[in-house]
């Protein structure tokens, strides 16, 4: 394979796809980001006011994260997969007071309320059908501690059709009253089944596990200020139900509303992310403020006054359902990330209608608190807390090996081919 | 457990990777330094066993950064950077090397080469003075008892309560003392008189005890012993002593020197001049130090052969060439040139009265000699080192050779200088007779009498490769010393251009700081165990440090030596309190 990827032939197929993106794609969205140009430099884009290193806040506060890592591919039994899944919780305190910033909070303290850190899971499912989506919902059921659906689908609907909705029976009067029967077990509630491939199970599962998290934390002792989690906020709807179609996206609006209920900011921080023309706005910001500013853009929907931006029309996941998305970086260094907060709780805390001045100053505040949580010299310009959550839950190669090995010890015991962990094809040294 | 693992010492880390040679260890954040001891606990396979590690190398580590310098350089760009909660992150990386495992067999310690490899993320412990003294000696104890005493256990820069001592049976194999001018070799020989002169103490006070009595000869070529180096020294020890203890284990006098006269008066109470006749030189004793063509040889061997221990006497009144010598013409000039400064010298008198029995004595009956160099030439230095050691040698040998009483006399009068055998004769009998001193009585076994150790200061002068390839008295002792309860203390600020056979027979070493990497790689090579890989430990040895190599131990063991006043100041009480054997024996009846 090698003597083909250094051929001439190979740059010169590489370059004609580059081209064709450029002709196509790149050309349609330059023209459409040229009408967005003004507006962002003019209302969306602003810098971020930091607060001095050596800040001591009148009030410290908390700042608590979650991350999950895992493998939908741990070991094979036949056709039965099994997913492992990591979750991990980190609470810090701002600590200004005392004046070492952003202490890790005991793990002891940590673990009596939210549980063993970090926390591990298991699934499995075969081919048989409708296995996968039985199973699953068996394992969304036992991850997530709320056990009702028609208790959490209920902040879905509120959110989205307004307070009025109270109770599952005041679907009844919506257009939604036909599906209610649907919405009231976790297998139903599982619309995607034709999608339910091991990775959609696995990214699922990974999901609820960290939403399962971060609810036990809304419902703990802890008060934090802020809860981070890794990710957007997307909510995949069902085309024609018009509802989430995964259960997730109903949990994930419960933890809205929880986190609004007890004065807790929610934050989806996407490192990697497909905001188009992020690179451009980044350059606009240099331009603008200077390489050196940290800066912050608002990506309105088409809800907010003047509508979304042209750029992502025609890209529907942008802005997610019930969520307000930015722009930002904390570092020259570094390209910008996103991060996403709940609409209902931004229309209630940072926007202001008719009053774009307060609305920007709140925008700063939330910004200026962000920023101040990213300053780890580890990981420069992301939330520290995040960054903490992701290396106590990832699993390295290293760990997967060893697990493997109790897996294959646990084989041995039971009189099995320890071969049967892992894939066949490593019979063949391929 | 037979032990509790919280007497020994704090929790430090975890084993990591390595082998039975060499490990690494992921320690918490600690101010630790090279050269420390840890100690590794391990029941591999149900077999309790306490490795010990020591620091060679240092390495900050801090856990989720795989780049540092990326985030020393964030935190200097960036003024506003923190580290959040990274204390529980900041590691030490410490590699080191293994030397060796304690376990405790029939309920006795024993100590064994590193040949094994502790469990897998072992738990690593860092002792610590008044909490790890007492398991730390009693797991060590075969690596660390004896009668002289070194110093103590060094564990970095702290050291632990636990005393280094050198076992007084291996002595006649003979201790070398090698480090660089500053390094504290002076010190040390104070500690090391004081420790024997503590073991006689010690053997007099208990006469049917196991300890034997320790003899020393020891040069003192800088005059700093008896009045010590700063506040005290061995004549302190001296005075602290009541005059019946002080007559029991130093006799009447411990001090040699050149000028009698020049010596400070509170000295010269226990003071005697150095005075060696000619006529008790052997030929053999100028070979020992200093070179002579073949010719010179054979014309002194001729003139010893002729009149005997007259020779000297009868070389330098020469006029002419005597009559019948094969020798080449000038070679008479020539001896009479190497042993002009004979008759020059103050010490090595044609007539007079000799100290050779009264150091012969001294050395017979377990007494210390400091012997004060300092207004001697190199070359007298050295001779009087050798006839001592001749001497000695000669005597034991000597008896060794012997059956009974008879047969000693017979075998010295051969052997020694006539004139001196027949004045100490007498004595002789009395030393060496088992019970009595008929010609009929048993001769002891040399083994039982006293060990004698000889200093050879300045080591590389007269136990270098060129001197000990002839008939150096020194190659014969370095090899059987050991027959006749006779071991060298060979001090050197070099080891690498010391002779071979001196090197190999050597069974202790004391390494001080060396001065540069010829004689660190020397003094490795050199040591009777394995300290490979010990080359920065050296590099960073401070004055008073050592690391004590015995072939006789497992353990290459880290030593503080403790400054002379201070083991001083703490035991001179102990001189007043000391009871005599007298005494002890007034107070049965």
């Amino acid at each position: 394979m090698l003597e083909k990827i250094l051929t001439d032939k190979f740059r010169k197929l590489l370059r004609t796809v580059l081209e064709d993106i450029q002709n196509q794609q790149d050309r349609r969205d330059e023209e459409e980001f040229a009408k967005d140009e003004e507006r962002i430099k003019k209302d969306l884009l602003d810098t971020v006011e930091s607060y001095p290193a050596d800040i001591v806040l009148d009030e410290d506060f908390l700042v608590a994260a979650v991350d999950g890592s895992g493998t939908e591919n741990f070991g094979m039994l036949d056709d039965i997969r099994i997913h492992l899944l990591s979750t991990a919780t980190v609470i810090l305190d701002t600590n200004t007071q005392k004046g070492s910033p952003f202490s890790i909070m005991e793990r002891a303290a940590m673990e009596a309320e939210l549980g063993e850190q970090p926390h591990l899971d298991m699934h499995w499912h075969s081919s048989v059908r409708h296995d996968a989506k039985n199973k699953m919902a068996e394992s969304l059921a036992n991850i997530y501690p709320n056990k009702d659906p028609t208790d959490f689908v209920m902040h879905f609907f509120r959110d989205e059709l307004g307070p009025q909705i109270k109770s599952f029976s005041d679907l009844d009067s919506t257009d939604f009253a036909r599906h209610k029967s649907k919405l009231e077990n976790m297998v139903s509630l599982i619309s995607r089944a034709g999608y339910l491939t091991n990775p959609v199970v696995h990214d699922e599962l990974r999901k609820v596990s960290e939403y399962a998290a971060i609810r036990k934390i809304l419902t703990s002792q802890f008060e934090p200020k802020y809860i981070l989690i890794d990710g957007a906020m997307s909510v995949f709807m069902h085309y024609v139900l018009k509802y989430p179609s995964m259960p997730g996206g109903f949990m994930l609006r419960e933890l809205c509303s929880l986190a609004r209920n007890k004065g807790v900011i929610l934050c989806a921080v996407s490192k990697n992310h497909t905001i188009p023309f992020a690179h451009r706005i980044a350059n606009m910001a240099a331009d603008m403020f200077g390489a050196e500013a940290k800066w912050f853009c608002l990506l309105p929907s088409k809800n907010d006054s003047n509508g979304g931006l042209h750029i992502y029309t025609d890209r529907t996941y942008i802005p997610p359902r019930l969520a307000v998305p930015y722009l930002f970086s904390f570092s020259r260094d570094n390209r910008p990330s996103r991060i996403d907060f709940d609409r209902i709780w931004w229309l209630k805390n940072i926007f202001v209608r008719g009053d774009p001045v307060t609305t920007r100053a709140n925008e700063k505040q939330l910004f200026r608190d962000l920023e101040f949580m990213s300053r780890d010299a580890r990981w420069y310009g992301y939330p520290v807390a995040l960054a903490l959550a992701h290396e106590a839950c990832k699993l390295s190669y290293e760990d997967l090996g060893l697990a493997r090995e109790v897996y294959r010890d646990i084989l041995r015991a039971s009189n099995q081919d320890p071969r049967r962990a892992v894939p066949l094809r490593e019979d063949y040294n391929l | 457990m037979m032990f509790n693992k919280d007497n020994l010492g704090e929790l430090f880390g975890k084993v990591g990777v390595g082998n039975q040679t060499n490990l690494e260890i992921m320690g918490s954040n600690r101010d630790i330094s090279v050269g420390e001891i840890f100690m590794i606990t391990s029941t591999r396979d149900g077999h309790e066993r306490v490795f010990f590690f020591r620091v060679l190398g240092l390495q900050n580590y801090l856990r989720q950064v795989d780049d540092m310098s990326r985030v020393a350089s964030t935190l200097m760009v960036e003024g506003d950077a923190y580290l959040s909660g990274i204390e529980r992150n900041m590691l030490l990386d410490v590699q080191g090397r293994m030397l060796g495992y304690a376990e405790c067999i029939d309920n006795k310690w024993v100590f064994r080469s590193p040949r094994r490899l502790p469990d897998h993320l072992a738990s690593v412990y860092r002792p610590k003075r008044g909490i790890s003294d007492s398991i730390v000696s009693t797991m060590l104890e075969s690596q660390t008892s004896g009668e002289m005493y070194v110093g103590d256990l060094q564990v970095g820069e702290a050291t632990l309560d636990v005393p280094v001592m050198i076992p007084s049976k291996f002595l006649p194999m003979h201790v070398g003392i090698f480090g660089s001018t500053g390094s504290g070799k002076s010190n040390l020989m104070m500690v090391l008189i004081k420790s024997l002169i503590d073991t006689n103490i010690e053997a007099n006070t208990n006469p049917d005890g196991e300890v034997l009595r320790i003899s020393a000869f020891c040069i003192d070529p800088h005059d700093e012993f008896a009045k010590g180096v700063d506040k005290y020294g061995i004549h302190h020890i001296v005075e602290a002593m009541s005059p019946t203890l002080r007559s029991e284990v130093l006799g009447n006098f411990y001090y040699l020197t050149t000028h009698l006269r020049a010596t400070p008066r509170d000295v010269k109470k226990y003071a005697k001049e150095i005075r060696v006749k000619w006529n008790e030189i052997q030929p053999r004793d100028l070979y020992s130090i200093t070179e002579f063509t073949p010719q010179m040889n054979s014309f002194i061997d001729a003139m010893y052969a002729a009149k005997n221990e007259d020779w000297i006497a009868e070389i330098l009144e020469m006029e002419d060439e005597p009559e019948g010598m094969s020798t080449p013409k000038g070679t008479m000039s020539a001896v009479q040139r190497r042993l002009r400064f004979l008759k020059r010298s103050p010490i090595f008198i044609k007539d007079g009265t000799s100290i050779l029995d009264d150091i012969y004595e001294a050395m017979e009956t377990g007494r210390i000699l400091v012997v004060n160099t300092s207004l001697m030439s190199d070359t007298e230095q050295f001779l009087l080192t050798t006839v001592v050691t001749r001497t000695l040698s000669d005597m034991r040998r000597a008896v060794k050779s012997s059956g009974n009483l008879g047969d000693f006399e017979k075998q010295g009068q051969m052997r020694l200088p006539k004139s001196f055998f027949s004045r100490v004769k007498k004595m002789a009998r009395s030393f060496y007779g088992r019970g009595g001193v008929s010609d009929s009585t048993e001769v002891k076994n040399p083994r039982n009498l006293p060990v004698i150790q000889i200093t050879v200061e300045e080591a590389p002068s007269i136990l270098n490769p060129e001197l000990m390839k002839g008939r150096s008295v020194f190659k014969d002792i370095s090899r059987q010393g050991r027959k006749f309860n006779i071991g060298l203390l060979v001090v050197s600020q070099q080891v690498s251009v010391l002779d071979n056979v001196i090197l190999s027979q050597m069974n202790t070493e004391i390494n001080l700081r060396m001065g540069n990497e010829r004689e660190i790689r020397a003094c490795i090579d050199n040591a009777s165990v394995n300290i490979s890989g010990f080359e920065n430990e050296f590099r960073v040895m401070a004055r008073g440090e050592a690391l004590l190599t015995a072939s006789y131990r497992e353990l290459p063991l880290p030593v503080k030596i403790p400054l002379f006043d201070t083991i001083f100041e703490r035991d001179k009480d102990k001189y007043k309190s000391k009871k005599s054997s007298k005494k002890r024996e007034k107070h049965i009846l």
